[in-house]
C-alpha cells in the first residue's frame, strides 16, 4: 500500500474544502486534498451561481449578511475571473405585500449591506423583461459567480503554493491512535476508486471538510455531527433573461433567485430535507413550482425554452435543531472535535454557503494553526489567485481565442465554443474518468444540445489520444494561457500514477463506448424533468444521431460500468416528497 | 385543375409529392425548411429491432407479425407487407432513375449491417450504393481512413469496435489538405470540393499509399455531393478497391443528395413546386372539409387554397407537434387529436438510450391514411397524413424511420389521387 505523509489532509473537494487547501497552503503547511469524485461535484458545483450581497440574509439572519457583504467585496478582488458582477435587484411583485420592504431597507443599513432604492422605470430601462407590475426595487451589489472557475481558480493558486490533490480517492477509513478515552485521528485510509488501489495518508491534522456528508466522515471517528442535508433544485433557461441578478423582496422562500450566469439564466431553489445527500431526485412539483415562481419575475417565463435541471444538497448544521431545512441558519460551524468530543487531530467545517467559502477556510486555518502550534497568518484576503489579471472570463474569451487561433474547424462543443485544443489539454491535466469531469473543466456539452453532438467528437478525440498507434498528427495545439479554463486537478502530478497502462486495454476506464454511454446519461438525467417544447425536439435529433445514425445502443462492451454510471441513473422510484410540503 | 398541397418536404412528402406529380397531378410542396433528410443517415431502415428485443431483425417482412403484435397501431399494420413491399420496390426504382440508386442485401428481404461512426452494426434495408460495400456480411479486412483535422469522424473508434465484433480492421488518417485548404470546412464542403474531379485523383493517389491488398475503404460520406457517382466510380477504378461510406453527423451528405435528386426530378421533369421557408400556422375548415391552410409570413399571413392536403410535417423532431411544460402535446395546423400521453410523467424511459413512450404516439389514420379520432371517425374528407406524424411507431427506436417515411407517403398519394 502507498504511504503518504502530510502536515494536514483535507477531506472534500468542494468550495469549501478547496479553500481550505488554499488557504493552508499559502501559510505554508504541507497540505494534501482528498476527493472521492471530481472537484465540484457535490454542492459546490450544484448551486445557482449566485454570490450574495447579503440581501438575502438582512432580516433573516443578519450574521450571515454581514459575513456576506464582507466576503463579495474580497472574493471580487481575489476571484475577478469568476465573477460577472451583475448587481442584484430586490423586487416587490404584488404578491409581496407587507412591511417587508421598509424592514429589508432598515436592514440593509444596520448590516451594511449597500442598497439603493430605483424606480420602476429606472429598473424596467435596465432589465426589459422584468414584471411590470412591480411595485418598489432595491439595487444591491449580487453577483454571478461561476462555482467551476471558482474551484479551479482556488486550487490553482494552492498548488502553486505546493498542495497536492487526489481526486476519485474516498476516505474509507479514519486511522486513530491513542487510548479508548484520548483518540487522536492520525490520517485516512483513501481508496483509488477507478483503479481500486488504496492510500494511506498520515497527517498531523485532518480537516472534514465534506459538506452535507461531514456527518459520514465524523462517524470515523466515533463522533456524531448532525448535518440536515436540504436538496434544492435549479433550472437553466436556454437564454439570459436577465443581466442583474433578480430577488423577490420577501422572506427567502422557493423559487424567488434567479441569476443571469454566462449565456444562461437560472431559477432556484427549493428546499427539501432529504435523508441521503445523493437523493438529487427532482420532483414534479418542484419543477412546476419554479416555472410559476418564475413567471411572477419574468412574465413569459412559462414559454422559455428550459435547458436543464439539476439538484444540490446544502449541508445545513444546526447542533439541536429539527424543523424546516429553509429556517436552518445559513451560519457555518467550525467543529474543534477535541473539545467537543475529545478525539484530537480532527476538524469539521460545514454549513455556511458557497460565498462564505473563504472565511470559512481563515476561521478553518486559524483553529488549525493554534492546534499545529504554528502561528501562520491567513493571506487568502489578499492573495489574487492565478488568472485574475484576466478579468471576469466569459465566453467572448472564448470567441476571440478561437477566432485569432483560426480554430473553427477544430470545434468539439460548438454551444460553448470548446476547441479540440482545450478539450485535450483538459484531459490531459485531469485525470478523468468520464466525459462529466471534462464538462466542469471546459463547460463541454452544457449548451443548447445538450451534448448531441459533441458527446461524439469528445469521445473520438480522448479515443485518439489514449491509443498509442496514431499515425500522423495534424492536430492544433493550443497556445493561449487557459489558467481559469482549466481544471488544474492534478496539473502537477504529485502523487497520481499515470493513466496510462490500462488506458487502452478494452475494459479500462477509457473505454470509448464506456464515456459515450455515460455522458449521454448524465446528459438525459438532467433534462427528463423538464423537457418539452423546443428542447424535446432537440432530444429527439439527438435520439436520431445516437440511435439511428450511431447504433450507440448497440456497441460492444456494453456490460461495462464506471464508478459514476450509477450515480448517472435517472432514480424513479418513488420519493417521500411527492408534492410541495406546504402546497 | 385539382390542386394536392403537400406540407412538409421531408421523405414521405417528397415520396408523395412525386407520386402524385407522376400520376397527373398539380402538386405543391411547402415546407418549414429542407425536410428532416438532411438530419439522417441517408439510408432506408425499415425495422431494425423489435420493441424489446436487443438483436437485430434479419428479415424485416418476416418480423411485421411479431412487430404487429407489440405495436397494434403501428403504420405497417395498417400498409400491410404488400404495400410496404411495393413503396419500397418504388423507391428503390425511382432511385436508379434518378441516377442515386439505392440496393438492398444481396439476401433477399434481408436487412444488411453496416457501420456505424461508431462503429457499431447498424441494421439497414436499403442504402446508397456507396454504402453498399461496408456490408458485415463481406469478409474483405477494413481500413477505415479518415482525417484528424475532421472533427465528426473518428477512424480508431470505428476500427476499434468493429474489431471488437470479430472484424479485421484498421484506421487510417490522411492530412485534410488531400482535399481542401479551407481552415472551416465540413462534411459539406469536403463533399463539393470533391464535385471536382482533380481534387477526387489527388484523393485517389494519396489513399493508394496506405491502401493494402484486399483491403475495403470505408471513408466518411463526403465522396461528392452533386457528382457524388462519378467520384465514387473513379476512386472505386483509382484503387482497384471497394470503397464504401460512412454517413456522419448531422449535415448529413448522403441525405442532402438524396434530397436535391428528388427536389431536380420533381421541380425539372414533373413540373411540381417546391417552396420551403413557408411555416403552416393555421387552417381553415368547414364542416368536415379542409378550406385553406395559412402560413407565417412577415406581412400578413398567406392563404394556400388547395382541393386535397397531405400533412408530411412529421413529429416532434419534424416540428408537426408542439408541446409544453404542462405535458400537453399538440397538432399545429389542425390541432388533431394524438394518443400522445398528454402527462410528462409518461412520457420518458429513465434511459436516454431506451424506449421513449412520447415519441411513439401521433396522428391515428385509417386505412387511406386519413386521420381518424379516438372514435375512428374519420375527421376531414380531403385532409391525408404521413409519415413521422403518425401514431403507433417509435421510428427511431425501431429503426423504421425511412420504411414508414416511404410506404406512407406514397400510399396517401395513391389514395389522394383515386379521391
Amino acid at each position: 500500500m502507498k504511504k503518504v505523509t502530510t502536515e494536514i489532509l483535507v477531506i472534500g473537494g468542494g468550495a469549501t474544502g478547496v479553500g481550505v487547501l488554499w488557504d493552508a497552503a499559502l501559510r505554508g503547511f504541507d497540505t494534501i486534498l482528498v476527493e472521492r469524485r471530481d472537484l465540484n461535484h457535490g454542492a459546490s458545483g450544484r448551486f445557482h451561481g449566485l454570490l450574495h450581497s447579503g440581501g438575502r440574509y438582512v432580516v433573516k439572519d443578519p450574521v450571515s449578511a454581514r459575513e456576506c457583504i464582507a466576503e463579495n467585496k474580497i472574493l471580487c478582488k481575489t476571484h475577478p475571473q469568476c465573477i460577472e458582477e451583475t448587481g442584484g435587484f430586490f423586487v416587490v411583485t404584488p404578491e409581496d405585500e407587507g412591511d417587508y420592504p421598509d424592514r429589508f431597507v432598515q436592514a440593509c443599513a444596520d448590516t451594511g449591506v449597500p442598497c439603493e432604492e430605483l424606480s420602476v422605470a429606472e429598473a424596467l430601462r435596465r432589465e426589459p423583461r422584468l414584471n411590470p407590475r412591480i411595485s418598489r426595487v432595491f439595487h444591491v451589489p449580487d453577483a454571478s459567480i461561476d462555482g467551476f472557475q471558482l474551484n479551479h481558480a482556488t486550487v490553482q493558486g494552492a498548488q502553486q503554493a505546493g498542495a497536492r490533490i487526489l481526486t476519485y480517492h474516498e476516505v474509507v477509513d479514519l486511522l486513530m491512535t491513542g487510548p479508548e478515552d484520548a483518540r487522536t485521528v492520525v490520517g485516512a485510509l483513501a481508496r483509488d476508486v477507478a483503479r481500486g488501489e488504496d492510500v494511506e495518508i498520515h497527517a498531523d491534522l485532518v480537516i472534514n471538510a465534506t459538506g452535507a456528508w461531514a456527518g459520514h466522515v465524523a462517524s470515523m471517528a466515533g463522533v456524531r455531527v448532525d448535518v440536515i442535508p436540504g436538496k434544492g433544485i435549479m433550472i437553466a433557461t436556454a437564454h439570459r433573461l436577465v443581466n442583474t441578478v433578480i430577488n423577490r423582496c420577501k422572506m427567502p422562500s422557493d423559487g424567488d433567485i434567479l441569476v443571469p450566469a454566462h449565456t444562461v439564466s437560472i431559477i432556484g431553489t427549493t428546499d427539501v430535507r432529504v435523508a441521503d445527500p445523493e437523493d438529487l431526485r427532482i420532483e414534479p412539483w418542484e419543477v412546476s413550482l419554479l416555472m410559476e415562481e418564475g413567471e411572477k419575475l419574468v412574465p413569459g417565463f412559462m414559454q422559455t425554452r428550459i435547458l436543464r435541471v439539476w439538484a444540490g444538497v446544502r449541508p445545513l448544521y444546526q447542533a439541536h435543531y429539527a424543523g424546516a431545512s429553509r429556517d436552518a441558519s445559513r451560519q457555518f460551524a467550525l467543529l474543534d472535535h477535541q473539545e467537543r468530543d475529545g478525539v484530537a487531530g480532527l476538524l469539521t467545517i460545514t454549513g455556511g454557503k458557497l460565498t462564505t467559502f473563504r472565511l470559512m477556510a481563515e476561521k478553518t486555518m486559524d483553529k488549525a494553526a493554534a492546534y499545529l502550534g504554528q502561528r501562520k497568518p491567513c493571506l487568502t484576503a489578499e492573495t489574487r489567485t492565478p488568472g485574475a489579471e484576466h478579468g471576469f472570463y466569459w465566453l467572448g474569451h472564448r470567441l476571440r481565442e478561437v477566432e485569432d487561433g483560426r480554430l473553427q474547424n477544430q470545434l468539439i462543443c460548438e454551444c460553448e465554443l470548446v476547441t479540440r485544443g482545450m478539450l485535450e489539454q483538459a484531459a490531459r491535466n485531469n485525470p478523468t474518468i468520464s466525459l462529466d469531469d471534462l464538462r466542469r473543466d471546459v463547460r463541454l456539452g452544457m449548451g443548447p444540445c445538450q451534448g448531441g453532438f459533441c458527446t461524439y467528437r469528445a469521445v473520438g478525440v480522448i479515443h485518439e489520444m489514449r491509443l498509442a498507434d496514431v499515425l500522423e498528427s495534424d492536430t492544433e495545439t493550443s497556445s493561449w494561457d487557459m489558467a481559469n479554463v482549466q481544471s488544474p486537478a492534478l496539473a502537477k502530478p504529485a502523487l497520481q500514477a499515470p493513466p496510462a497502462e490500462n488506458a487502452a486495454s478494452a475494459d479500462g476506464l477509457y473505454n470509448p463506448n464506456l464515456l459515450l454511454h455515460d455522458f449521454l446519461q448524465e446528459r438525459w438525467k438532467g433534462v427528463v424533468p423538464i423537457v418539452w417544447g423546443r428542447q424535446l425536439k432537440q432530444e429527439q435529433l439527438d435520439r436520431l444521431i445516437y440511435l439511428s445514425l450511431m447504433n450507440a445502443d448497440h456497441l460492444p462492451d456494453e456490460a461495462l460500468k464506471s464508478p459514476l454510471s450509477d450515480f448517472y441513473r435517472f432514480d424513479v422510484t418513488p420519493s417521500e416528497n411527492t408534492e410541495a410540503p406546504h402546497a | 385543375m385539382r390542386k394536392l398541397l403537400v406540407i412538409g418536404a421531408g421523405l414521405s412528402g417528397m415520396m408523395a409529392a412525386i407520386t402524385a406529380a407522376r400520376a397527373g397531378e398539380k402538386v405543391h410542396v411547402i415546407a418549414t425548411g429542407m425536410g428532416a433528410q438532411h438530419w439522417a443517415a441517408g439510408a432506408v431502415d425499415v425495422l431494425g429491432y423489435l420493441p424489446g428485443e436487443h438483436k437485430p431483425v434479419q428479415a424485416p417482412f418476416a418480423a411485421l407479425s411479431s412487430l404487429a403484435t407489440h405495436r397494434p397501431e403501428h403504420p405497417y399494420v395498417l400498409l400491410g407487407e404488400q404495400r410496404l413491399r411495393q413503396g419500397l420496390a418504388a423507391f428503390a426504382d425511382l432511385t436508379q432513375m434518378l441516377g442515386a440508386p439505392y440496393y438492398g442485401a444481396t439476401e433477399l428481404d434481408e436487412n444488411m449491417l453496416l457501420p456505424s461512426p461508431a462503429g457499431a452494426a447498424r441494421p439497414v434495408f436499403l442504402a446508397p450504393e456507396g454504402q453498399i460495400a461496408g456490408d458485415m456480411s463481406r469478409s474483405e479486412p477494413y481500413v477505415i481512413v479518415g482525417f484528424h483535422a475532421l472533427r465528426d469522424f473518428y477512424p480508431m473508434m470505428i476500427a476499434e469496435n468493429l474489431r471488437k465484433q470479430g472484424h479485421q480492421a484498421r484506421a487510417a488518417f490522411l492530412p485534410i489538405e488531400t482535399i481542401t485548404a479551407r481552415r472551416d470546412f465540413s462534411t459539406v464542403t469536403l463533399a463539393q470540393q470533391l464535385d471536382d474531379e482533380a481534387v477526387v485523383v489527388r484523393f485517389a493517389s494519396a489513399l493508394k499509399r496506405i491502401l493494402k491488398p484486399g483491403e475495403r475503404v470505408g471513408l466518411p460520406a463526403i465522396l461528392g455531393m452533386k457528382k457524388h457517382r462519378a467520384a465514387l466510380a473513379a476512386l472505386q477504378q483509382a484503387l482497384g478497391a471497394p470503397i464504401f461510406e460512412i454517413p456522419t453527423l448531422p449535415p448529413s451528405v448522403p441525405g442532402m443528395r438524396l434530397f436535391l435528386a428528388m427536389r431536380r426530378y420533381l421541380e425539372n421533369d414533373l413540373h411540381a413546386r417546391l417552396d420551403p421557408g413557408v411555416t403552416v400556422i393555421d387552417s381553415e375548415t368547414e364542416d368536415k372539409h379542409v378550406q385553406w391552410v395559412v402560413s407565417e409570413t412577415s406581412a400578413r399571413p398567406l392563404k394556400h387554397r388547395a382541393q386535397r392536403f397531405l400533412l408530411a410535417t412529421g413529429g416532434i423532431l419534424g416540428g408537426g407537434f408542439h408541446s409544453n411544460h404542462s405535458g400537453r402535446v399538440w397538432e399545429t395546423i389542425f390541432n388533431l387529436p394524438l394518443s400522445i400521453p398528454q402527462q410528462r410523467s409518461q412520457w420518458f424511459h429513465p434511459e436516454f438510450l431506451g424506449p421513449q413512450p412520447v415519441f411513439l404516439g401521433g396522428m391515428r389514420v385509417q386505412q387511406d391514411f386519413r386521420p381518424v379520432d379516438f372514435d375512428n371517425h374519420l375527421i376531414y374528407e380531403n385532409l391525408w397524413a404521413a409519415g413521422g406524424a403518425l401514431a403507433g411507431a417509435d421510428a427511431i427506436a425501431e429503426r423504421s424511420l425511412e420504411g414508414i417515411a416511404i410506404a406512407s407517403g406514397i400510399a396517401a398519394a395513391q389514395s389522394m389521387i383515386e379521391a
